[in-house]
């Protein structure tokens, strides 16, 4: 199946994906990028104002949306509050006319696939919201759609739900042959989700790829920055003797880039190493550097370090001990060349 | 001291609207026992079971209830399309739509005697052998035209505040655009719509103005209970003009309780 569309909108420029069969497909952005805009256009809820849409070598752009077979979850889940449980999920049924005992058998057989049969009687409002969230996938899966939409599936559950919806939203694409088109605000729903991700900006897609290039290979400032990149600074690239170098301010770091002059860098946080004494390794920046603050979460700790420039490292609590690295003391730290990502100027947005 | 201050200056200020309330509340209590109680028991039971009462109500109930029925075949669907759609003369409409709510009732009463009288149109429906003017017709017309715009403005209301979202959804589950009016949009303002047309029939019921400019005030023909009021005040028999109000007030008072109940905590209408 291809499913590529350029349309020219305010929220939209030329948004070309293609999706595969079975694939689960993650697109990360900011709110307000367009993406719910770009999902209920793919659904057929508004069309566009140029470019197409295609399903299955057919193009779809003027087909209604009740005819289009795209299943869509919004973050809320609008589940019918003056409809049941069951009465829910079979709605899409009802609306193509099948007889009621197939209504029911569907229904039962999806409610079971994603353990919700226990919540057929019951009204949506005495439901969790990853109950909800489970019911609104079940309603959207029964018509067999080609494509299921999730518009910020996780954002609305606790920590722990969180984290199992997150499997199971996985599991659907290989349960049920369908494709997955998954919206979030969240880089990490792309770590154990997503097949392919588009990361989306102000109504345009900025870099496709799958979640590691994404994350190790960031194309612009605003996909490092959005992806967890914490380190971004702005310098000048040159030549020296030793190879290139990047001038921050005071501070000078080694790096690896075609590029010279005005220049955009970032260093990730898990890139950087810690030591108390000046280290020896293969990695060519070596600075001299106060902690100025370390900040605990849970089984890692953030520290901060002035260098010359306010750099954001990750430890574990571990290794945190066993440095016995505290707030004011003077450590050093090192990086590889090839850990600094460099960005032309230029590519950067406002 | 300056939190003494406060309270005691407050308590006065409170103790003074509180007061205020209640003498307002005291005088409405006085006013409406004051109409039921005037006559004695035997007089108002006699003149409700009356020939003439009965006629009243039964006329009030037929006409209030077509009026009704129709009032909700048209508002519904033009309040969805008004909600709804956006077109260049929406806004337009909605106002033009409003304006018989706006008027008094005696003027739409007088404006449709015209139309239906010596109008082209008049003229015309009588030539086809149709005259409205002064038959029960004209009161189920007349009931209609001031309360339709008070049910769209109702209903549209409601719909406005169904978030689009459920349509979204109920459309990419297949559903066309009349079963999304029917099986989504309508049953997520059934509240609105009870209350609404709790409302609409009640006041079809107590509709005098436009009533009496329009199907006349004939006794015994077009004697809806307000049209009974009014004769049996002008003929000074009181206690033929106080059942008939009783019986408003009763489903006023009616009215007042079911719409609390459906629509007591919202209160948006």
């Amino acid at each position: 199946m291809g499913l590529s569309k350029t349309l020219g909108d305010f929220h939209l420029r030329n948004v070309t994906l293609t999706i595969d069969d079975s694939e689960y497909f993650i697109i990360l952005g900011p709110s307000g990028a367009g993406k719910s805009l770009l999902l209920e256009t793919i659904a057929g809820i508004y069309s566009p104002d140029s470019g197409k849409i295609i399903l299955d070598g057919t193009d779809i752009t003027d087909r209604p949306a009740r005819l289009r077979h795209i299943g869509m979850v919004y973050q809320d889940y609008m589940l019918f509050p003056y409809l049941n449980i069951e009465k829910n999920i079979g709605f899409g049924l009802r609306q193509l006319r099948h007889p009621s005992h197939d209504i029911r058998k569907a229904t039962e057989g999806i409610a079971s696939l994603l353990g919700i049969t226990h919540l057929l009687s019951r009204r949506p409002d005495t439901l969790s919201g990853g109950e909800q969230q489970r019911v609104a996938i079940a309603r959207a899966l029964v018509i067999k759609p080609r494509i299921l939409l999730l518009d910020e599936p996780l954002s609305a559950l606790d920590a722990i739900t969180h984290k199992k919806m997150r499997n199971e939203l996985a599991r659907i694409p290989m349960l049920t042959g369908v494709s997955v088109i998954h919206i979030t605000h969240h880089a990490e729903d792309l770590i154990s989700l997503g097949h392919r991700t588009a990361v989306m900006d102000n109504g345009a897609i900025v870099q496709i790829g799958s979640p590691d290039e994404i994350f190790q290979n960031p194309k612009t400032p605003f996909v490092a920055a959005f992806t967890g990149m914490e380190n971004l600074f702005s310098g000048i690239a040159m030549d020296s003797h030793e190879g290139k170098v990047i001038r921050i301010g005071q501070v000078k770091i080694h790096v690896i880039t075609p590029y010279t002059g005005p220049v955009q860098c970032g260093i990730r946080p898990d890139a950087l190493i810690f030591s108390r004494e000046p280290l020896k390794s293969s990695a060519r920046n070596v600075l001299m550097a106060t902690v100025t603050k370390i900040r605990r979460m849970g089984s890692i700790a953030w520290v901060v370090i002035d260098c010359g420039i306010f750099l954001t490292g990750v430890l574990t609590i571990q290794s945190l001990y066993e440095l016995r690295i505290d707030e004011g003391d003077t450590i050093f730290i090192a990086f590889k060349a090839s850990a600094v990502m460099v960005f032309p100027e230029e590519t950067q947005k406002k | 001291m300056k939190g003494k201050f406060k309270v005691y200056s407050g308590s006065w200020f409170q103790g003074f609207l509180i007061l205020l309330s209640g003498s307002l509340i005291l005088l409405f209590c006085l006013v409406f026992t004051s109409l039921v109680l005037w006559p004695d028991t035997h007089a108002l039971i006699r003149a409700l079971t009356s020939e003439e009462i009965l006629f009243s109500i039964q006329l009030s109930l037929i006409t209030s209830l077509i009026s009704t029925i129709f009032c909700a075949v048209i508002a519904l669907p033009v309040a969805y399309a008004l909600s709804r759609y956006h077109f260049p003369t929406s806004g337009f409409m909605g106002m033009v739509i409003s304006l018989p709510l706006s008027l008094p009732p005696l003027v739409a009463g007088i404006a449709l005697l015209i139309f239906f009288g010596p109008s082209f149109f008049g003229n015309i429906l009588r030539f086809i052998g149709i005259d409205i003017v002064y038959t029960t017709t004209a009161i189920v017309i007349a009931q209609f035209f001031v309360n339709v715009p008070y049910l769209i403005r109702v209903m549209r209301s409601a719909f406005d505040s169904v978030p689009p979202r459920y349509e979204h959804v109920a459309r990419t589950l297949g559903a066309s655009e009349s079963a999304v009016f029917l099986q989504v949009s309508l049953p997520m303002s059934h509240q609105a719509l009870l209350a609404g047309l709790t409302i609409t029939w009640s006041k079809a019921m107590g509709e005098f103005g436009a009533v009496l400019m329009l199907a006349g005030a004939t006794k015994m023909k077009t004697e809806t209970l307000p049209i009974a009021l009014y004769l049996n005040i002008s003929t000074g028999d009181l206690d033929l003009a106080i059942a008939s109000a009783t019986i408003l007030m009763a489903i006023s008072v009616g009215t007042l309780l079911v719409f609390e109940h459906w629509f007591g905590v919202k209160r948006k209408v």
